[in-house]
C-alpha cells in the first residue's frame, strides 16, 4: 500500500524516467557518465536550476513570472557596466544582484498593488527589462573580468564546481522553505485558495511582493553567475531562459494553476531536462535533436502525469 | 491494478526513449577504434546556406584524407551559449581538433581556452577570436581585401571612374568582429571615390526582416541614395529585396556578401549586378586539411605555407592561414556556382 502511494507521487514517476535517461546514457557511452565530465557538465544547468526554485513559488501561489529572463540579462547589463566603470567587482556584483531584487520588487507591486495579472505584468516587464538592457548597453558585449570573480563560474573545490555547491544550497534553502516555514505554508494556501487564505489572515499583497521579489533577487545572482562562467555581460544573453525555467518546473509537476507541486519535483525536472539535452549534445551532436527529444519526454511526461493524476483522484 | 498502470507508464516511457535512441542511433558518429582524427567543425549557425556549403567541402576533405572523423554541429538558433556548450562537451570528449568560427569571440574565446586547457587543439575559421584562444586562423580572405573589393565592386557598378552618390551600409550587428573590420577597410577604399559619399551604416542584427525595414527606410530619407551595401548573408538579400519592391531596382544598386543561389534571383533581373563571396565550400575544405595538418604535426608555428589537397599551397601570415580568393559574381559567372 506505502508503494502504491509512493508510485503515485509525480516525483517518483519522474526519478524513473530520470533513472532510465542516465542508465540510457551509461549503457550508450559510459564516458558521459564520469564523475569528472557530469561535474564540469552541471554548470550548463546552474543557471536554469537556480532560476527555476523562485519560480515554482511563484507558480505554486498561482503566478508566473515571465521575466526572470530579461531580469538576469539586466542584471548582467548592470554588473559589467558598473565594473567598467571602475567599481570594485563585488560591489558590481551586488548591484547587479540589486538590479535583479528592483526588477522582481516592480512585478510584485503591479501584480500586488495594482491588481494586475502576473502575466500581463510580467510580459510587458519580460520586454522591457531585455530592452532597458539593450538600451543602455547598446547591445555592447562587456568582458575582461578578474579571474578570481570568473573562479565563480569557473573554479572548483575538489572538482565540485563552486557554481554548483552555490545552486545546492539553493535547493536547500528553498526545499526547507517550502516544507519547514509559515512562508511556504502560506504560498501553497494562496496557491489554493487565494479568498481563503486571506480570510485565515494571510497577508497576500505582502506575500506576492515577496515572491516576485525574491524571483527577481535570484535571476539577477544567476546573471551574475553567467557572466563569471562565459566571462561576457551582454543584453541578449540565455534568450527565452523564461520558457525553458517555467517548462522545468512544469515538468517537476507544479500545477500552473498553484497549489500543487514541490521542490523536489523542480530540481529532478530540470536535472532531466538538463541530462537529455547534454546527452543527445555529446551523442549525437546534432543541435536539432535537443530539442525534438526534449519535447517528446515533455509530451509522455505530461500525459504520464495526467494519468497518474486521475488515479490519484 | 494500480501497480500494473504505474509499470505501463514506465514501460512506454522507456520504451519511447529507447525508440528515440535506435531512431537517432543510425546516423550516431560511432567513437572509432584505430587512429582516426576526429575533426570538429563548428558553425556560427547550423542551417544557413553559407555554413550549409562551407560544411559541404570540409565533408569532402575528411572523404579524401580517409582517417577523419568529421563532426559538424552548431546552434541552429545562432546562441553563443550554445555553442559555448558544445566546445566544452568535445572538449569532455577528448576530440583531437576543434574548428570554431565564433558567432561571440569572447563567450566560445572562454570555452576555447579550457579545451586547450585540455589538450586539444583548437582553430578558428570563417571569424576569429582572441589569439590566445587558439593556434591559427583558416581566414577566407583578408579583411582589407573583401573591404576594397566591395567598394571597387560599387563603384564599377555605378559605371564611371568617379562614381558619385550617397551610399550606405548594412552590417550583421556593430559588435560583429569580421564586419567591423571589413567596414574599416571599405572606409579606407572610399577615399579613393571622393565623390562617394557614405551616410549611414546601420546593424540588421543578422534579421533579414530588419534589414528589409532598415533599407527602405533608407530610401524614404535619402531619395537619392545610389547604392547599399548588405555585408551579411542575411543584410544582402533583404537589402536587395526592399530595393526591388520599391521598383528602384537599377536606380539603387545594392552589392554585398551572400552565396550565390541566395542572389541569383536579384542578379538576373538587375537589382544586383556584383556579388562579392569566396568560395564557401573551399573554405571547409581548407579548414579540415588544416585541422589535419595541426593533428598529424605537418602544420606547425611559423610555417609560410601548407599544402591543401586540391587547393595545393597556401599561403600563411603568421597564424592566419589564407584561402585568399575573392570571387565576384555577375550575371555572366553566377550560373557556373551552386552553393
Amino acid at each position: 500500500m506505502k508503494l502504491l502511494s509512493l508510485a503515485r507521487r509525480w516525483e517518483t514517476v519522474l526519478a524513473a524516467v530520470l533513472a532510465i535517461v542516465l542508465g540510457t546514457a551509461a549503457w550508450l557511452d559510459p564516458a558521459f557518465m564520469a564523475l569528472s565530465t557530469q561535474l564540469e557538465l552541471s554548470t550548463h544547468a546552474v543557471e536554469l536550476l537556480i532560476v527555476a526554485l523562485p519560480m515554482t513559488f511563484v507558480i505554486l501561489s498561482g503566478g508566473i513570472d515571465l521575466s526572470v529572463g530579461s531580469s538576469l540579462a539586466l542584471a548582467a547589463v548592470i554588473f559589467g557596466l558598473s565594473y567598467e566603470a571602475g567599481a570594485p567587482v563585488w560591489a558590481a556584483s551586488v548591484l547587479g544582484v540589486l538590479t535583479g531584487s528592483l526588477c522582481g520588487i516592480v512585478n510584485g507591486a503591479f501584480i500586488a498593488g495594482a491588481r494586475v495579472h502576473p502575466l500581463i505584468v510580467t510580459l510587458a516587464t519580460l520586454a522591457a527589462y531585455r530592452g532597458l538592457a539593450e538600451g543602455i548597453s547598446l547591445g555592447r558585449p562587456i568582458s575582461g573580468f578578474p579571474d578570481r570573480f570568473l573562479a565563480i563560474g569557473e573554479g572548483s573545490v575538489g572538482g565540485v564546481p563552486y557554481s554548483l555547491l552555490i545552486a545546492v544550497a539553493a535547493v536547500l534553502a528553498f526545499a526547507l522553505t517550502s516544507t519547514r516555514t509559515v512562508f511556504g505554508r502560506r504560498v501553497y494556501a494562496i496557491g489554493s485558495n487565494e479568498i481563503a487564505a486571506r480570510y485565515a489572515g494571510v497577508p497576500i499583497a505582502r506575500m506576492k511582493l515577496w515572491l516576485y521579489g525574491i524571483a527577481g533577487t535570484v535571476a539577477g545572482l544567476a546573471g551574475i553567475i553567467h557572466v563569471a562562467r562565459r566571462n561576457t555581460a551582454k543584453a541578449d544573453v540565455l534568450p527565452q531562459v523564461e520558457l525553458d525555467v517555467i517548462t522545468a518546473v512544469v515538468l517537476g509537476g507544479t500545477s500552473i494553476f498553484g497549489g500543487r507541486g514541490s521542490v523536489v519535483g523542480t530540481v529532478l525536472g530540470v536535472l532531466v531536462i538538463h541530462e537529455v539535452r547534454e546527452f543527445v549534445g555529446w551523442r549525437w551532436q546534432r543541435d536539432e535533436l535537443i530539442l525534438v527529444v526534449v519535447g517528446s519526454i515533455l509530451i509522455v511526461s505530461v500525459l504520464a502525469h495526467n494519468l497518474v493524476a486521475r488515479r490519484a483522484r | 491494478m494500480k501497480i500494473l498502470t504505474q509499470v505501463l507508464i514506465t514501460a512506454i516511457m522507456a520504451t519511447v526513449m529507447a525508440f528515440t535512441a535506435t531512431a537517432v542511433a543510425t546516423g550516431a558518429v560511432e567513437p572509432s577504434p584505430s587512429k582516426r582524427i576526429t575533426i570538429c567543425l563548428l558553425p556560427k549557425k547550423k542551417g544557413l546556406p553559407y555554413f550549409t556549403t562551407c560544411s559541404k567541402g570540409a565533408q569532402q576533405a575528411a572523404d579524401e584524407l580517409g582517417d577523419v572523423e568529421l563532426i559538424y554541429d552548431g546552434p541552429t538558433d545562432g546562441s553563443p551559449e550554445k555553442a559555448a556548450s558544445m566546445v566544452d562537451r568535445w572538449a569532455l570528449r577528448g576530440v583531437d581538433v576543434i574548428a570554431v568560427s565564433p558567432n561571440d569571440p569572447e563567450v566560445l574565446g572562454q570555452a576555447m581556452k579550457k579545451a586547450r586547457e585540455k589538450g586539444i587543439r583548437v582553430i578558428t575559421w570563417d571569424a576569429d577570436a582572441a589569439p590566445a584562444t587558439r593556434e591559427f586562423m583558416v581566414n577566407q580572405a583578408t579583411a582589407r581585401e573583401i573591404g576594397h573589393a566591395l567598394v571597387d565592386a560599387m563603384a564599377k557598378d555605378l559605371g564611371s571612374d568617379q562614381p558619385e552618390g550617397k551610399v550606405a551600409i548594412i552590417t550583421a550587428t556593430l559588435t560583429a568582429a569580421n564586419q567591423n573590420e571589413w567596414i574599416k577597410y571599405m572606409k579606407e577604399r572610399l577615399e579613393k571615390y571622393p565623390k562617394l559619399t557614405l551616410i549611414a551604416t546601420k546593424p540588421s542584427n543578422e534579421d533579414q526582416r530588419l534589414a528589409f525595414q532598415i533599407a527602405q527606410d533608407l530610401m524614404k530619407a535619402h531619395p537619392d541614395l545610389k547604392g547599399i551595401f548588405g555585408i551579411s548573408s542575411v543584410a544582402f538579400p533583404g537589402a536587395a529585396e526592399a530595393v526591388k519592391q520599391a521598383g528602384n531596382s537599377g536606380k539603387v544598386l545594392v552589392t554585398g556578401l551572400a552565396t550565390p543561389n541566395d542572389m541569383k534571383a536579384y542578379v538576373k533581373d538587375g537589382t544586383v549586378k556584383s556579388v562579392v563571396l569566396w568560395n564557401t565550400v573551399d573554405l571547409g575544405y581548407l579548414t579540415v586539411h588544416a585541422a589535419h595538418a595541426l593533428a598529424t604535426g605537418t602544420l606547425k608555428p611559423g610555417q609560410t605555407s601548407f599544402t591543401a589537397g586540391r587547393l595545393g599551397e597556401r599561403k600563411i601570415e603568421g597564424d592566419q592561414i589564407l584561402l585568399g580568393q575573392i570571387l565576384v559574381f555577375t550575371k555572366d559567372n553566377i550560373d557556373q556556382f551552386d552553393f
